[in-house]
């Protein structure tokens, strides 16, 4: 995979320090899982952030606190070396799309019970994770060969990751890897440009904003 | 004696060499050694309660964190691999997860290097194989080399674990300052990186 455009550093610190929303941490990490270099960008900030706890004061701890290096080795089980985190309950080797979305994905991409929203454009949202009320929205989105989608532009930030086919917009063209990493008060009309639909993840910490007759149609659809 | 922030601190706290630390870390994971893990509590303890009350946790809140940290510390060492990651790196993203999954209450997505789908790292050149002690010491002097108004938003972001918009708030800049001085900051710092190689 040749990867061309990729996560903004703003972004990826967010995602480092946790502040990331979740919507848009399920495409980073999705993105992340096929792109080397953005992982050593991740691997360069925590180190960043591993230095900076070192030169950190020392809080005081109290005795109960103290007596905890003592205690965890007496009573403390290790873990085996076979049990990391990523051992999963679930195998989503047949959804054919890295597992940070893999988890949130109900089918296979094959499968995807679309939604029509207009034209050669149909979407589907994806559950969330939790049931708190979570600001964005996160979305899988295709396109037809030759399909525009309304343009918009965004109130917060937008993260769009091309998982099947090809795009151009304003900013390039975007293949299968590429992530856009778009800020507030920037409007595009990406147009699918090969003979295969174009399948997007798309996650917003804010709703779209739609601009045009077509599109404020569609807003009822698309934002909330 | 306490901090500026009211951070009750002890000033006879332990500082041991990062090489120390990776070394106490890797013991533990091989031979489950208490006393290495003694001297690492010693180390990291007091710093990461520091480091998240720094970052707006109550006491009780950051005590809970510490320890929570501290026993996976204890339970996952086998995990570290001092050839990949610094051993305040490895405590960092632990500490990290233990405080988003405690704020969150659900589990933060990451990338599996076991997915089928996972793109594996090139295999790395002789030139790129630099120790951790080099990449330390180079990181170190890179973001000394970041002007003050960078660095105040690294630190920000890294050790009081604060949103841009929060910083924007804080700082009373546009949020889009926020952003654009840490894509600045983290261009310097990698033309740096390049230079010191
Ligand atoms: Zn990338």
């Amino acid at each position: 995979m040749n990867i061309r455009h990729h996560i903004g550093d703003d972004t990826l610190m967010a995602y480092v320090n946790g502040t990331l929303e979740d919507a848009l941490s399920v495409v980073v990490a999705t993105h992340l899982a096929i792109c080397p270099k953005c992982r050593r960008s991740v691997s360069l900030m925590e180190d960043m952030a591993g230095l900076l706890l070192m030169e950190t004061e020392a809080a005081a701890l109290s005795a109960t606190e103290e007596a905890m290096a003592d205690m965890i080795p007496n009573r403390a089980h290790p873990e085996p070396h076979a049990q990391d985190r990523s051992s999963r309950t679930q195998d989503y080797s047949n959804t054919g799309v890295p597992m940070p979305l893999a988890e949130r994905m109900p089918t296979s991409l094959d499968d995807i019970p679309w939604r029509t929203l207009g034209p050669g454009v149909s979407h589907y949202p994806l559950p969330r994770a939790s049931a708190q009320k979570v600001k964005g929205t996160l979305r899988l989105l295709k396109i037809a060969p030759g399909k525009v989608m309304p343009e918009h532009g965004h109130s917060g930030r937008e993260l769009t990751l091309v998982l099947r086919g090809s795009y151009i917009d304003d900013f390039g063209r975007f293949q299968a890897g590429d992530i856009a990493d778009l800020d507030s008060d920037i409007l595009h009309q990406p147009v699918a440009d090969t003979a295969e639909d174009c399948i997007c993840l798309i996650a917003t910490d804010a709703p779209l904003k739609f601009s045009g007759f077509f599109s404020r149609l569609l807003q009822p659809v698309f934002g909330f | 004696m306490t901090s500026p922030d009211g951070i009750r601190q002890d000033r006879t706290g332990t500082r041991a060499l990062p090489e120390e630390l990776d070394k106490d870390l890797t013991a533990v994971g091989l031979d489950q050694d208490p006393s290495a893990f003694r001297r690492l509590f010693a180390n990291l303890a007091p710093r990461l309660k520091y480091f998240m009350i720094k970052g707006g946790m109550i006491e009780s809140a950051a005590e809970d964190v510490m320890q929570d940290t501290m026993l996976k510390v204890w339970r996952k060492a086998a995990l570290f691999d001092s050839s990949k990651a610094s051993a305040s790196t490895w405590v960092y993203t632990i500490a990290r997860n233990v405080k988003i999954d405690r704020l969150r209450k659900e589990h933060r997505p990451e990338p599996d290097p076991e997915d089928p789908c996972f793109v594996p790292d090139d295999p790395e050149t002789g030139e790129q194989a630099v120790s951790r002690k080099q990449d330390r010491e180079r990181i170190q002097k890179a973001m000394a080399m970041l002007p003050p108004e960078q660095m105040t938003i690294i630190k920000l972001s890294f050790f009081e674990e604060k949103s841009h918009g929060e910083i924007a708030e804080m700082l009373d800049i546009p949020l889009g300052t926020v952003k654009s001085r840490i894509r600045l900051a983290f261009r310097k710092i990698r033309t740096e990186l390049e230079g010191l190689k």
